[in-house]
């Protein structure tokens, strides 16, 4: 069973516990006085930023847990608030006294600590990471996020999910048509409708363009973090086209508002000639790139996450693809019907997420010619039920978990885990046998959202 | 490689917004104070996200690409405060990242100036307040100048740094 969430609901007299796996969903109910509930991570260790998340937001605790620090709440946030609980209606925070953060460390002869963030040193989102160090090895890393949590669950509490929609799709902005795809089908499981497969199929042909510009900009910027910027210089160019055509088709450079229920035109001739060009710019880059040894002498080898460790880590997406696990949410007919390969390597390292999401891409545009139609079609939609809905989808950077329950046409909880959340808790795995110099690419190589996890 | 140099050859200089080159002359002619004459044309920038959906990051990002060349017009972007005049920030200035932020500021040298871009800084955007955000971020540092959007596109960024020049003191 491969372990994807674990969250909790506040109910007028208990709490409940959802825990998620690929093939089941339990539930457990426990009373509100002196909640506990019992730790998953000594089997899925990916459960402890779920519970530590749980503690902070509910005040729920996690009996037999190795670890009980803070994850949200940081050094200033003040005791005994859990801003999730119903009660806790305030909308600002005074900053309390400063509690220091007890970081994992190693210790030893000559072991020392250095810690980067939150701010970096380049144009990237706030997030730490704290090394332990014995010369330039890296002997364990510690990743330290919700820096950039704005409240999003609270936020759309109370407001309808046509209301929440604006909210939802920039909940992070390199995943907006993922998150809206998500937000779709929870729209139209609650209003019960089917939606007609052309409208389907421009929705995928969205989600398939913010995956190439996605891919296309980590393309650029892994080689240019091994010190090769002509990549950058050549896939940035390509990654500003697709950006233009997302203006184009869709209003919007990130997509903003582009999944909603009526299809516009789209001149398929020119679409199609874009494409074709992009694919031949791609297959050129790849000619090109293979082909400089001092490049695949950083990628090669380094930042591996094996495969057991993969799968132990319940890692998704490009991540868990590079080491061999075959998880993708566009495994069903619909995808399969428009050409959709699954993409697999095996070495784990920083060129295998590399060379995926080359493939990727590649396929991602045969997949685009096949969703393209010229198609006008409106969907009507019956009024939205109260209930508890749940989706998946497979963004640029993974599986995407949302779950909305409505009550009264009112959202009461909404809950969305972003693959990020998932692949952040296994990055310390793949720095045990590199040097420092060799984070950056290894993160980059990932390229997590920090905006989606910390939410 | 040659085939590379050959299609490198075939392109030729992408960049757009030329006027923008342009307009950066006019504006050096007129600065007359010792402060603009210091800074116009040759900006550091430190950008500090405070809380984005990361779009804001991304059109930045793009301005270093081959059709952008922002780094042609003199305003490039810092790894550090020190090095900085301006801080260009994005976001909710979120509870967390608010010391943060307080602590970037203080660490760039005077004279410097605070750009906020995106709608979220000023609270214009889709966001509603709750407990984790602090913004808007005028609250907690002194804004000079805004730029518009969500996200403001690269030109928009370029065309608001370039306003941002004729306005310092």
């Amino acid at each position: 069973m491969r372990f994807i969430a674990r969250y909790a609901k506040e109910f007028d007299d208990f709490f409940e516990i959802i825990t998620c796996y690929d093939n089941e969903i339990k539930k457990q109910q426990i009373a509100k006085e002196n909640a506990t509930i019992k730790t998953l991570s000594k089997k899925y260790p990916a459960a402890i930023w779920f519970e530590r998340k749980i503690f902070d937001d509910f005040g729920i605790i996690i009996e037999d847990s190795f670890d009980k620090r803070p994850l949200l709440h940081h050094e200033r946030f003040p005791k005994n608030i859990h801003p999730l609980q119903k009660k806790f209606q305030d909308k600002c925070l005074q900053e309390d006294i400063y509690r220091a953060y007890k970081y994992e460390s190693i210790q030893g002869d000559g072991v020392f600590e250095v810690a980067v963030g939150p701010i970096h040193a380049g144009i990237i989102e706030p997030g730490h990471f704290q090394f332990s160090q014995a010369g330039e090895d890296m002997l364990h890393l510690e990743v330290r996020h919700f820096y950039k949590n704005r409240g999003i669950e609270k936020m759309v509490e109370g407001k309808t999910l046509f209301e929440a929609r604006s909210i939802i799709e920039r909940i992070s902005g390199n995943e907006s048509i993922a998150y809206q795809i998500c937000w779709r089908d929870i729209v139209l499981q609650a209003s019960n409708t089917q939606l007609p497969v052309s409208l389907q199929k421009r929705h995928a042909f969205f989600l398939e363009l913010e995956r190439v510009i996605h891919h296309l900009s980590d393309l650029g910027f892994i080689p240019n973090d091994a010190g090769f910027g002509a990549a950058l210089a050549y896939c940035s160019k390509l990654a500003e086209d697709a950006r233009r055509k997302m203006q184009e088709f869709s209003g919007h450079r990130f997509g903003f508002g582009a999944i909603n229920f009526e299809n516009s035109f789209i001149d398929t001739v020119f679409t199609k000639e874009w494409l074709h060009n992009l694919r031949e710019d791609i297959e050129k880059f790849q000619e090109w790139i293979i082909d400089v040894p001092s490049l695949w002498d950083r990628l090669d080898t380094t930042g591996v996450l094996p495969l057991k460790k993969a799968i132990k880590y319940s890692c998704v997406g490009v991540v868990a693809r590079a080491s061999g696990v075959a998880v993708d949410r566009r495994i069903n007919p619909f995808y399969f019907e428009n050409g959709f390969e699954l993409v697999t390597e095996v070495s784990g390292d920083v060129g295998a997420r590399f060379k995926v999401r080359l493939s990727e891409i590649k396929n991602s545009i045969t997949m685009m010619k096949n969703f393209l139609e010229e198609d006008e079609t409106k969907c009507t939609l019956d009024p939205i039920k109260d209930g508890e809905y749940s989706s998946f989808v497979e963004s640029s950077i993974g599986e995407l978990f949302m779950s909305v329950d409505i009550q009264e046409g009112q959202i009461t909880r909404f809950f969305v885990r972003d693959p990020s959340f998932m692949n952040w808790q296994a990055l310390h795995i793949m720095m045990q046998k590199d040097i420092i110099a060799d984070f950056p690419l290894i993160n980059k190589s990932c390229d997590l959202s920090y905006a989606g996890n910390d939410l | 490689m040659i085939k590379f140099w050959n299609k490198r050859l075939k392109l030729g200089l992408l960049t757009e917004n030329l006027y923008l080159d342009e307009d950066l002359k006019k504006i050096k002619k007129e600065i007359k104070s010792q402060i603009k004459k210091k800074f116009a044309g040759s900006l550091a920038i430190r950008m500090v996200d405070s809380g984005s959906c990361n779009a804001c990051e991304a059109e930045c990002n793009a301005l270093s690409n081959p059709y952008y060349n922002l780094e042609r017009l003199g305003i490039y972007f810092v790894a550090s405060p020190r090095h900085a005049d301006v801080m260009l920030i994005s976001g909710l200035m979120t509870f967390n990242m608010t010391p943060h932020v307080k602590e970037a500021y203080e660490q760039i040298p005077a004279p410097k100036w605070v750009i906020s871009m995106g709608d979220c800084p000023v609270m214009e955007g889709v966001f509603d307040k709750t407990y984790a955000i602090n913004a808007p971020v005028k609250n907690y540092l002194p804004v000079a100048h805004h730029i518009k959007g969500c996200p403001p596109s690269p030109r928009k960024i370029m065309e608001g740094l370039l306003e941002f020049l004729r306005k310092i003191e």
